[in-house]
């Protein structure tokens, strides 16, 4: 899945017609309530029916009961981004292969976290999700590596290698991860618009647009949760460059007083999309409504974008997320019921738009 | 030998020029009109060919909606044939 850029031909056509088909065939409000009301026996025979039919059946030998469901969507997540870079061919390839990179940054994050708590390979193997540009090979060392240390010997020789190693001092003077998860991050982020020509298409502008909303939102994201929380964190550390909202120095000082970071979203050109989210936070009723409300505003904002520029990257994205924001949601019902929650619960935990 | 013909047509249009007549006659005009009308037309229909080859390979639309999506634009080299009547 290396990054091709000779041709410039994309078929724009072909692969958003194919996208946007997919997108309608995702579960909608009706599908959750069904589910919600389901065991976690139910919810597995409910998506045997469905669109995950072939994971399940591919996994069923293996696995059971919740993890049977968890493994066969990210399974399927996986296929279904695979097929997006099959479909996709020129630029539009290089935009989609350079976004996926994300499950790369997930994986290694996931797999520092699961050697840092000490958790069993199973349950780490679990939570990756194989969309990105590692082979198996690669996953598999990185399963396999016993410390940190280990993987970053593992992923010296990928675009992650040099940021891993020049954050890893920090590491092991504070043990903590957060100075990694950001080199990380960074590193994804950084080669998300890095190379891309000097004077954008129109294409590229709007590739550049998507992207400059998604930073926004993570952004967003961490500066509320770092102003709640009130912990004694330099914001700088957590922020993301290439966003059109903050910039490094101006975020301290939003972070320090809520109020104005609250005025400053509301003027900014996310101010529609983000109202609901920005009430809840005055509502004051904890910080996970506040994210959800969040994370509903980008899947609408990507939405509108994608209505707006129909022939572009971004129904492209658009479907990645809301693709994922569907794993995300039947992996809440699943083991909330398996937890044991009552259904109210667990509908206030989903992200429906 | 394309060159060999064109350059024979070009120096026709210039005798024709000279006695007087026109560089290009009506119906040429016309096959002109008709030309471009196909070119147009068969613009278009490449994109709306291949998202409809991508809407149906996700089985959201029937063969015969893609077919008539497809052949929509082929509509004005039809009009254009008017011309052909009317010059």
């Amino acid at each position: 899945m290396s990054t091709r850029t000779n041709g410039s031909g994309s078929n724009y056509e072909y692969v958003t017609a194919r996208v946007r088909s997919r997108r309608a065939k995702l579960f909608d409000e009706d599908d959750y309530r069904k589910l919600i009301r389901m065991g976690p026996g139910e919810i597995a025979r409910f998506m045997e029916e469905s669109e995950y039919e072939e994971a399940m059946n591919a996994l069923g030998a293996r696995y059971s009961g919740v993890d049977l469901i968890e493994h066969a969507l990210h399974r399927n997540l996986a296929n279904h981004f695979d097929d997006l870079l099959r479909f996709a061919e020129g630029r539009l390839y290089d935009y989609i292969a350079r976004y996926l990179r994300q499950f790369d940054a997930w994986n290694i994050k996931t797999v520092m976290r699961g050697i840092y708590s000490d958790a069993e390979r199973e349950s780490v193997e679990t939570d990756l999700i194989r969309a990105g540009e590692f082979s198996e090979r690669r996953i598999e060392r990185l399963l396999g590596a016993e410390s940190i240390e280990a993987v970053i010997d593992v992923l010296a020789d990928t675009m992650f290698g040099d940021a891993l190693a020049g954050a890893y001092g920090e590491y092991e003077e504070r043990a903590v991860l957060v100075p990694l998860e950001n080199a990380v991050d960074r590193a994804f982020y950084e080669a998300l618009i890095a190379g891309l020509p000097s004077e954008p298409s129109r294409a590229t502008q709007l590739y550049i647009d998507f992207l400059e909303a998604e930073i926004d939102f993570r952004n967003i994201e961490n500066a509320l949760r770092l102003s709640r929380s009130g912990a004694d964190v330099d914001p700088a550390e957590y922020y993301i460059d290439g966003g059109r909202l903050f910039d490094e120095e101006g975020i301290g000082a939003l972070v320090a007083n809520t109020d104005e970071l609250v005025s400053r979203l509301r003027e900014s050109t996310y101010g529609d999309d983000l109202d609901a989210a920005l009430n809840e936070l005055e509502s004051a009723e904890g910080l996970s409504g506040v994210e959800r409300a969040l994370n509903r505003a980008l899947l609408e904002y990507s939405r509108t974008l994608s209505n707006r520029y129909p022939l572009s990257v971004c129904p492209v994205f658009a479907y990645v997320l809301a693709k994922m924001r569907e794993v995300d949601n039947v992996r809440a019902i699943a083991r909330g019921k398996e937890a044991g929650l009552d259904p109210e619960t667990i509908e206030e935990e989903l992200v429906m738009v | 030998m394309i060159g060999l013909e064109l350059t024979a047509a070009f120096i026709d249009a210039m005798v024709l020029l000279q006695q007087g007549g026109p560089a290009i006659t009506g119906t040429g005009v016309a096959a002109l009109a008709v030309g471009l009308a196909g070119f147009g037309a068969g613009y278009a229909e490449r994109g709306i060919g291949a998202a409809a080859i991508g809407a149906l390979a996700e089985d959201s639309i029937s063969f015969g909606i893609a077919l008539v999506l497809t052949v929509l634009p082929e509509t004005i080299v039809l009009l254009t044939l008017v011309t052909l009547f009317l010059q």
